[in-house]
């Protein structure tokens, strides 16, 4: 523990003195005050807030995961390369405690700059803001819907041949992917249900539908028609936001698990993604921005550990400029990997060299999925806070077992890897 | 009588072959050194530039794995923490972090041997004394001239109160009143019940204050033996194992 108190307050220190933290704290307070004026919003009060939200904490993030995930590809290969390793490897410590004291004051550094950063959010914001916890229709799985939905794919004259002579597995994949996405459509004068599980007993009172219409190409669609939920009721008409916060009014939730029902009174046809699209907000006592922002930041220095995790095993076992390198790709790929898989679902139906770059691309976006697949900042944007699950989760996973895992294969490599 | 005495390096064996990228070996940097260091020694390892000295005391410290063969530090492998928690360790160029002064520096070797923060303060100061820094104690030693960082470096190395010292060129870069400082500290140390293992390219140096020495060439131990039990002086003891014939074909330059 004293070692890695000392390796901790070392690395610390040299980020102060360097003048690294303060640069990064000087950085990231001139992109949280200069967003407001350079990101053009939609003119409403919630597009302001939502744009200054999306983008001055999602760029400090940004900015952080980039100069904290090099630091960390750094900070072992160049103490290497210098020589200066060899001098604290001699010690009678742990050489997973090395790289474990690095990740830790590296991820502090991170937390401070998010701190400072989401404490000039808190000034241009109201901090009093509602903010929600959100629930999700109870549905099959993706996958199971997919199993389900094979036979029924095959047998329809309009799949590609290709398709039909692919293997079960690969077309069951293709269709989960299809699954997600899956669209529902609600016809004129028709209704459409969805099960939603228990609200939280201190949120009964406070309820609200929220339909999200953001398609790949942002396209808006308007709304028109009523929700009931066991006694509450509200009417939506719509056709200007993409997302829509619909309150439910008239008697507490229904107990347990109940129906959303949405009857269509507008003109169009209405179509969503159930899975992606449609969300109810529940709000308990205390559930306002300042509040959300806190677990946003929480989960946000917890996915920072894991880069720096991740970072800092890189640059054990490479050197600097390599691992700097393949540090940017891991992150560029886990940024990009989710749009192009999204985009481009349908392996099975593009040519082998485009199969071959989605497979990898897939590829990563499973393995960085437990770090890259919750972003709090969009959600907190949307005035969605972060769950207790999606935080129990943050923590153990990307705050205590990576780092663990990672500063021990660290340690691992440090002691194979050959001191010149 | 030296048999009765602790042996507190043994290497028997020992090879050290470097590979490139596709396990294709490169260099054998040792080869079947077999060597003993008994506890209160000085024993220098020396040698012309590329015998395998610094690729010994690499080994000797854990920082490299030896190909074949078997190292053993008080009885104990190299890596294992016990044996570690006995060696203070002097690279032969300073690499100390720039940010940190003196004082931390120290500290922050001191905290890596588990030392209290009242004992670590306590050794800090007294080593900053010995080796006449403490003027400069609070100053970055980014800062500092190659001595005084060398000066730091030696400091460290005798933070955790090492039963076993290693010095690779302690000399090195060091004026002549700062080098006879570090010889009469080495010989002190010895006397204090300390084994050193010292390579060193000054033979006049090693000399002075080594009990014992052996001669690496191409990796292989070509001489050993105690200094007083040589019977000419060092520099043509080791001239004769390794430098024989050798000198450069300057005519060819001239004409």
């Amino acid at each position: 523990m004293k070692a890695f108190r000392e390796i901790f307050a070392m690395q610390f220190v040299a980020l102060v003195r360097s003048k690294a933290l303060a640069l990064l704290l000087a950085a990231a307070s001139a992109w949280m005050l200069l967003v407001p004026r350079l990101v053009a919003d939609d003119g409403t009060a919630d597009g302001a807030h939502q744009v200054f939200v999306r983008y001055s904490l999602g760029g400090v993030f940004a900015l952080l995961a980039a100069c904290l995930g090099a630091a960390a590809a750094g900070s072992i290969s160049s103490d290497r390369a210098l020589r200066r390793l060899q001098l604290t490897l001699v010690r009678p410590v742990r050489h997973s405690v090395v790289a474990l004291g690095r990740i830790a004051a590296l991820t502090a550094a991170g937390a401070l700059v998010m701190s400072v950063a989401a404490g000039i959010a808190l000034l241009r914001t109201d901090p009093s803001r509602p903010c929600y916890g959100v629930l999700s229709p109870v549905m099959e799985s993706p996958r199971e819907e997919a199993e389900r939905m094979y036979e029924v794919y095959m047998a329809d004259p309009h799949t590609p041949e290709n398709v039909k002579r692919a293997k079960k597995s690969a077309v069951v994949k293709l269709l989960t992917q299809k699954a997600v996405d899956h669209y529902q459509t609600v016809s004129t004068n028709e209704t459409a249900r969805w099960t939603f599980p228990a609200v939280p007993a201190g949120s009964s009172e406070s309820v609200a539908v929220r339909l999200r219409f953001t398609t790949l190409f942002n396209t808006r669609e308007d709304v028109v028609g009523d929700f009931s939920f066991g006694d509450m009721r509200a009417s939506v008409s719509n056709i200007t936001q993409a997302v829509v916060t619909i309150p439910l009014k008239g008697g507490p939730a229904p107990d347990g698990a109940s129906e959303l029902v949405f009857a269509n009174r507008g003109e169009n046809a209405l179509m969503l993604r159930p899975r992606r699209d449609i969300t109810l907000l529940c709000r308990e006592k205390g559930d306002v921005f300042a509040y959300g922002l806190l677990l946003a930041v929480v989960v946000d220095v917890c996915v920072l550990a894991a880069i720096v995790s991740l970072s800092m095993f890189l640059g054990a076992g490479l050197g600097k400029s390599v691992a700097v390198f393949a540090v940017m790709a891991v992150l560029f790929m886990t940024s990009v990997s989710s749009t192009i898989v999204e985009q481009y679902p349908y392996e099975l139906e593009t040519n082998r060299k485009d199969q071959i770059g989605l497979v990898l691309t897939r590829f990563m976006e499973q393995a960085t999925s437990p770090v890259g697949s919750f972003n709090p900042v969009d959600a907190l944007a949307e005035d969605r806070r972060v769950s207790a699950g999606e935080l129990v989760r943050a923590v153990a996973l990307d705050l205590l077992a990576l780092p663990l895992l990672l500063s021990l294969l660290a340690g691992l490599v440090m002691s194979r890897k050959t001191m010149d | 009588m030296q048999e009765k005495r602790e042996v507190i390096i043994e290497l028997k064996g020992v090879e050290k072959t470097f590979r490139d990228f596709w396990l294709r070996p490169t260099v054998k940097a040792v080869d079947g050194l077999d060597l003993s260091v008994v506890k209160g020694e000085v024993f220098g390892l020396l040698g012309p530039n590329g015998s395998g000295k610094s690729t010994t005391i690499k080994m000797v410290l854990g920082l490299l794995e030896p190909s074949a063969g078997c190292i053993s530090l008080f009885g104990l492998p190299p890596r294992s923490i016990a044996a570690r928690a006995k060696i203070g360790y002097l690279p032969e160029l300073s690499y100390l972090h720039p940010f940190l002064t003196a004082r931390e520096t120290l500290r922050y070797y001191a905290g890596l041997c588990s030392l209290d923060r009242r004992t670590a303060a306590e050794r800090t100061r007294q080593l900053l004394e010995m080796v006449g820094l403490s003027d400069v104690a609070d100053r970055a030693v980014g800062g500092f001239s190659k001595g005084m960082a060398r000066r730091v470096a030696l400091a460290s190395a005798l933070v955790g109160k090492p039963e076993l010292l290693v010095l690779d060129e302690p000399t090195s870069g060091l004026d002549p009143v700062s080098t006879n400082e570090v010889k009469t500290l080495v010989k002190t140390l010895s006397k204090g019940g300390m084994t050193v293992l010292m390579t060193s390219h000054l033979l006049g140096d090693a000399e002075d204050v080594c009990d014992r020495v052996a001669i690496l060439n191409h990796g292989k131990s070509v001489a050993e033996g105690r200094i007083g039990e040589i019977g000419t002086s060092l520099e043509e003891f080791f001239l004769a194992k390794v430098g024989e014939g050798r000198s450069f074909e300057v005519a060819p330059f001239l004409k």
